[in-house]
Order: structure tokens, then C-alpha cells, then sequence
């Protein structure tokens, strides 16, 4: 298969795919794809919607696919990955690893032999990549995680993981900006909250950003309200 | 002017054409589920298209009106009565104040439409009015709709005009003589069959999992709501095991989980997704699926992909 892939969704919606792996790389050329595409926005434009490595534009009913097509393909070959990685830019995500909160910390350091101190300071010594936000409102999808902290998802989901948890999984790691069922291992939780309708932007976070995580303790996490 | 919910039935929520523009931070673009009946519904009012609608699953919905006021009734699922007698779908009513309204069971079709002259007054959030209950979004506080909830209409004079010549009857209601034409609304059969397009991991299905797709009837599951439609019916595979990076998914998408079973995204489908894509409904057919509810059997049927992308 060769890259761009082009390909619609929907009657009003393409997807570009760069590639079908996760990959700093792919990401950095569909948030440029994502900037280039909203400051310059065409006729017909509704919203873009990035993921790992694919972006998806929706227009509106009465566009011409085929044309919108080409054109979208030409901006595609066009693009040089933007990179952003510098640390001064990374937000910084207040965590609290308390293991009353980080509740599934101890089942974590039992199958990767290792101390819960271990896990935390793997967790918040690297910078994170927001890959994109999506399974619920806010969510960021982050990575890469140092193969040391890779764990399996858990076999049943949980019922009800609290809002703010901060929880890993396989490469990934995320945030939960609701009560909501989920199957990743919590590890911790923020104060922050990742998803608020009366804020503009809703979502604290957006695709392409960088971020670091910085532990607290559970008397800072309990002063935020 | 108001109407009250006396029973909001097995399901009643506010939506519209759905909350664009926020796909980007995982929020679905949600709104009604059969888009072609609600727009008729706002047609007959003289509504624009994108006014909020009252969308009623099934039956069991009781509704009265607090002083007199005009309506239309779209859809399917239900047979309407107003204070005891029948009324028509797709035409423009009008009825009395303390009228009530109510949708009884009807064998066809799964959900009403309701739309009211000058439109229904409701704060909308991230741009949209459409209820999106997991994240509290739109409608009446977020939610579905239940007993003793109070709706206000925007504009109380505007169904004046509009509605005079339709006269009062014995029961306190009359609709227009005119009704809008309903072949190219959707019609549920006993087999529906829904066109569809190959979808983008078409070709990772093994042939028979793609021969069955497009000749095997499915039935609509029990476990199906506003964001997917599950399907029971032959179950599909890969040539082999890929893993799938999450991409953007969407209304009309037909994914196929790991037990292989096919889900039809609906209006509230998550942004992104991670199974394989084995289908695309034809967006004139997404309609016609929203009027198909649990248990209905559906065929699906390939169009030849059209060569624009």
C-alpha cells in the first residue's frame, strides 16, 4: 500500500492516511496537514478530525468530492512534519499517584517486578505526544511510554473509572475526563479537568501538543477544587 | 406557550442536524437519526431545516399542549392520537389548548418526529441543541426527556398565520388538507435492504466473510442505541489478524468486531474507532436504517463503488 492512502468515510468526509503505524512522524505530518488546511480553510470546509496517523476533513453536502480530493492530495505531499518538542512548550499535567487514587498501581508493579516508585518516576520523567483526542470528550491519547511501563489492557474493563484517573495501557498512556466504563490500569489522577462544555476550548488538550506529567502529593491534589 | 411531557415513552430526547465542528475533541456530531424525516417534519412547520425536534422512540410518548399551538408529525414507529383520535403523519396540525398527543404502538418504523411552528426554545451548547447524554450536551439539561418536563416554543403568534385555514374539529385538533409526499421518506420492509459501499478494510475480509456480507440477512440486535446498531447475522473475518490503528469513524460506517459481528454506527458514533470497516451505508439509506428498529432483518447491497475516490 502506498501513502497517502485518500479515501472517503462518508458522502462528506475524507480521510488521508500517512501511515498505518504509530509513529511521532505520521502524527507530526497530520497536525501540519491539520494547521495547514484550518488557517487556510476552502470552500466548503467543515472541521478535521486527526488520529494517530490519519486526518479526516468533513465538507459540506454539496461539495465535489473528486475535486476536494485532488486537492487534498496535492497539500499532503506538500507537508514537512512539524515538530514540537520542545520542552518549555510541554503543559504540565499535575498528577497525584496516591495509590487510593492511582488504584491499580500495586497490580502494575507486580507484573512489571517492579516498586510503585519505579512506575511513577518512569511515568514523569518523558514528554508526552497528544496523538489525538477522541473515545469520549477530552480524551487525550498520549505517547509513547518507555517499554518498561508497557502493560497489557486490563481483560474485563472496569465499570466506572473516576473521573481525572490518569491510566495506561499498552503504548498509550491517557486521562479520563469522565466516569466512565474503561479498560485501561489507573495509575493516578489529575485535578485538572480535561473536559469542560463551558470552556472555549472544551478540551484542555489538543492533538499535537506535548505534555509532562508532574507528581503531587494528595494534600496538593485535594487544595484544587 | 408550552407543552408539557406527561410520558416521555420508551425514548424522547431534543435534536437537531447535530453539534459540527467539535469532532476534533472527541465530541460526536450526534442529532437526529433520520435526518430526511425531521427536515420534513420542519418543512411542514415552515421551520429551517436545522430547527430542534422532539425524536420519539417507539411509542409510548404523551404529550400536552399548554395553550394552542401547531405541529407536524414525521417518521415512523408509532400511530398518533390527538385527545383519543387518530391523526396523520406529514401534515401540518393544529390543536387546542390541553390537547394531548399521544404515539401508540405500531408495528413499522421506529421513531416519530415531531416538529412545532416556530421552533422549540432551547439553549444550545457547542452550537448545537441536540441531546448528547453521556456528556450531558444539549436538549433539556442534557438529558432525555421525562415526565413534567416543560418545553417553551420560540415564537408564540407565528402558528397563527400558518394554520388558519385548517379547522377545529369535535376533538380539538384539525390538519391541513395538503400533506407532503411521502415516497422518498424512508419505508421499512419486511427485508430491508440497505445499499452500502465497500468500506476502506473491504479488502481484509476473507471472501466468504465478503460474499455473506452482501447475501446473508441480518437482524437488528436488542443491543443497539443512537450511537451503533449491532447486527446478528453471519459472522465475518479477516484473511488474518491485523492490528488496526485507531482512525476516524462515523454515521454509516459498518465495523466489524473481534466476534465478528458488523455494528452500524448511528448519530451519536464515537469520532474514532478501531475495528475494521467493512461497509459504508449510501448516505440516501442511513435514514432508512434509523427507521428500523430491534429485530427488524436487513439485507445489505453492494452499489458498484463510484469512482470518485
Amino acid at each position: 500500500m502506498s501513502f497517502p492512502r485518500i479515501y472517503s468515510i462518508h458522502d462528506q468526509a475524507l480521510t488521508i492516511e500517512f501511515s498505518q503505524e504509530i509513529s511521532e512522524e505520521s502524527n507530526m505530518l497530520v497536525i501540519a496537514f491539520q494547521h495547514a488546511i484550518e488557517s487556510a480553510p476552502f470552500k466548503g470546509f467543515i472541521e478535521s478530525v486527526p488520529a494517530y496517523s490519519s486526518i479526516t476533513i468533513y465538507v459540506d453536502v454539496d461539495c465535489d468530492l473528486s475535486a476536494i480530493k485532488e486537492e487534498l492530495l496535492n497539500l499532503s505531499m506538500q507537508l514537512t512534519a512539524e515538530k514540537n518538542t520542545d520542552k518549555k512548550n510541554s503543559i504540565i499535567i499535575p498528577v497525584c499517584y496516591d495509590p487510593t487514587l492511582g488504584f491499580d498501581l500495586p497490580w502494575v508493579a507486580e507484573y512489571l517486578h517492579c516498586s510503585a516508585e519505579e512506575i511513577i518516576a518512569l511515568h514523569i520523567q518523558q514528554i508526552y505526544r497528544v496523538y489525538m483526542i477522541g473515545f469520549i470528550p477530552g480524551f487525550p491519547y498520549m505517547g509513547i511510554l518507555p517499554e518498561k511501563l508497557q502493560v497489557p489492557r486490563k481483560q474485563t474493563p472496569s465499570m466506572k473509572i473516576p473521573m481525572g484517573s490518569v491510566a495506561i495501557a499498552g503504548k498509550q498512556t491517557g486521562i479520563y475526563p469522565a466516569e466512565v466504563p474503561g479498560g485501561w490500569h489507573v495509575i493516578g489522577r489529575t485535578p485538572l479537568k480535561m473536559f469542560d462544555k463551558t470552556k472555549e476550548p472544551c478540551s484542555y488538550l489538543n492533538a499535537g501538543d506535548m505534555v509532562q506529567f508532574k507528581a503531587i502529593a494528595l494534600e496538593e491534589f485535594n487544595q484544587y477544587t | 406557550m408550552s407543552i408539557t411531557i406527561l410520558k416521555p415513552g420508551i425514548m424522547s430526547s431534543i435534536q437537531d442536524l447535530g453539534r459540527w465542528g467539535f469532532q476534533k475533541y472527541g465530541i460526536p456530531i450526534g442529532g437526529v437519526m433520520d435526518t430526511l424525516s425531521a427536515t420534513t417534519v420542519n418543512r411542514l412547520c415552515g421551520n429551517e431545516d436545522g430547527e430542534a425536534v422532539l425524536e420519539c422512540t417507539l411509542h409510548g410518548t404523551e404529550i400536552q399542549c399548554n395553550e394552542t399551538i401547531s405541529l407536524a408529525l414525521g417518521g415512523g414507529g408509532a400511530r398518533a392520537t390527538i385527545n383519543g383520535e387518530p391523526v396523520s403523519y406529514n401534515k401540518l396540525i393544529k390543536m387546542v389548548s390541553g390537547s394531548i398527543l399521544k404515539l401508540h404502538p405500531d408495528p413499522y418504523g421506529c421513531r416519530t418526529y415531531i416538529a412545532f411552528v416556530g421552533g422549540l426554545k432551547v439553549n444550545k451548547e457547542l452550537g448545537s441543541a441536540s441531546t448528547y447524554m453521556p456528556s450531558m450536551l444539549g436538549g433539556y439539561d442534557g438529558k432525555n426527556l421525562i415526565a413534567g418536563d416543560t418545553l417553551e416554543l420560540k415564537d408564540p403568534s407565528l402558528y397563527k398565520e400558518k394554520t388558519k385555514d385548517i379547522v377545529i374539529n369535535e376533538n380539538g385538533f384539525g390538519s391541513s388538507r395538503w400533506k407532503s409526499s411521502s415516497f422518498a421518506l424512508p419505508h421499512v420492509q419486511e427485508i430491508t435492504t440497505i445499499n452500502c459501499l465497500e468500506g476502506p478494510e473491504w479488502d481484509l475480509f476473507d471472501e466468504q466473510s465478503q460474499a455473506h456480507f452482501f447475501s446473508q440477512p441480518f437482524t437488528l440486535s436488542a443491543q443497539s442505541n443512537r450511537m451503533g446498531f449491532r447486527m446478528e447475522g453471519a459472522i465475518l473475518s479477516l484473511k488474518e489478524k491485523v492490528e488496526m490503528i485507531s482512525t476516524a469513524v462515523t454515521r454509516g460506517i459498518i465495523q466489524v468486531t473481534n466476534q465478528g459481528n458488523p455494528i452500524v454506527l448511528m448519530a451519536d458514533a464515537q469520532t474514532i474507532g478501531g475495528y475494521p470497516r467493512i461497509a459504508r451505508i449510501c448516505a440516501d439509506d442511513i435514514p432508512l436504517i434509523a427507521q428500523c428498529r430491534p429485530g427488524q432483518k436487513l439485507k445489505f447491497s453492494g452499489l458498484r463503488p463510484v469512482e470518485i475516490v
